[in-house]
């Protein structure tokens, strides 16, 4: 189950087991990296760049074969998706009240979820971007 | 609930805002990796979304993400600091500020995208 623990000291006491107090953590560690990883793709991608005008094809063949950007938007892919499914988790269980249907609905999200993900790690490792013409 | 007024909308904010940022994500990366379906596909695709509705959207979800980013620093500083908890109320005006002072630039600048047109 979720915890509604707002201090450290307290969610150690009111996890149910080690593995949800790492979660516990883990969304506090992956919030302040994202801090960095989103804003400054937001910052990249939605103010600097006209994503209007200049998210095309062309855009794509530069950035995905890019190492560094590769590797950027992996992170960024990975920490975010984490992040929101287990944010996603503390949701369900908080409004769901069957188990039975808690479940089934825990089976669809990850499975969706899960499906995403690796349609957005094979488009930054497992392909090579064609330039046009 | 146990914060009060403000952490009661402050909860529901940060709830709201981050399951909306999770949907928006799983569409997000389907869509930016059908690029590898080429550019006659990719490019059709853009063309399709090169209507300001989309754009909003995209506004719409850069001023969810600000929030729940300030928001979620918030919770951090409180659930690890000794002060945080003390301070939250001031904490949470203080997001606002801040929220205030980088989203007006940044919305400014994604309206410009959407609707000014480009070189
Ligand atoms: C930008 C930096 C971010 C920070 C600092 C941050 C911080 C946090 C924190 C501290 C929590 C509370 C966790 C708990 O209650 O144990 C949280 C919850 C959550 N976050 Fe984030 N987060 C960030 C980005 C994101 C992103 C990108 C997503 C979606 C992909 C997301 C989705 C969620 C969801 C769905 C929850 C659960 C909300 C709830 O239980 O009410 N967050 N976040
Ligand atoms: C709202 C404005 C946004 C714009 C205009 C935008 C634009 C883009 C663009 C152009 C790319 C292609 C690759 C690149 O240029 O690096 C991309 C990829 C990506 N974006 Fe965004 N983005 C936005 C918001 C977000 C948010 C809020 C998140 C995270 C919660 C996010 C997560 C990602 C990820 C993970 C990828 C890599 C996907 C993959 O290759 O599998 N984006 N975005």
């Amino acid at each position: 189950m979720a915890m509604r623990a707002r201090q450290f000291e307290e969610a150690k006491r009111l996890a149910t087991s080690n593995l949800e107090l790492a979660w516990w953590i883990f969304m506090r560690v992956s919030g302040v990296l994202l801090v960095f990883l989103v804003l400054g793709h937001l910052y990249t991608r939605a103010v600097v760049f006209n994503f209007h005008h200049e998210l095309n094809y062309a855009h794509m063949v530069k950035v995905m074969n890019s190492p560094v950007w590769k590797f950027y938007n992996w992170v960024l892919l990975f920490l975010s998706i984490l992040h929101g499914t287990n944010g996603l988790r503390y949701v369900i269980d908080d409004y769901i009240a069957s188990g039975r249907v808690r479940a089934w609905v825990k089976v669809l999200v990850y499975t969706f979820v899960f499906l995403v993900t690796v349609f957005g790690t094979i488009a930054l490792w497992g392909w090579r971007y064609q330039p046009m013409g | 609930m146990y914060r009060g007024r403000e952490g009661q909308w402050a909860f529901y904010l940060h709830r709201i805002s981050g399951v909306a940022i999770i949907l928006f994500l799983t569409l997000h990366v389907t869509e930016i990796s059908s690029s590898m379906f080429g550019p006659k596909w990719f490019n059709a695709l853009l063309a399709f979304e090169a209507n300001p509705i989309f754009g909003l959207g995209l506004v719409a979800v850069a001023a969810l993400v600000l929030y729940h980013a300030l928001n979620g620093l918030r919770i951090i500083l409180m659930d690890f600091t000794s002060w945080g908890v003390k301070y939250q109320r001031q904490l949470w005006y203080g997001v606002w500020v801040l929220y205030v002072i980088v989203g007006f630039p940044m919305l400014f600048a994604m309206l410009g995208h959407v609707f000014g047109g480009g070189e």
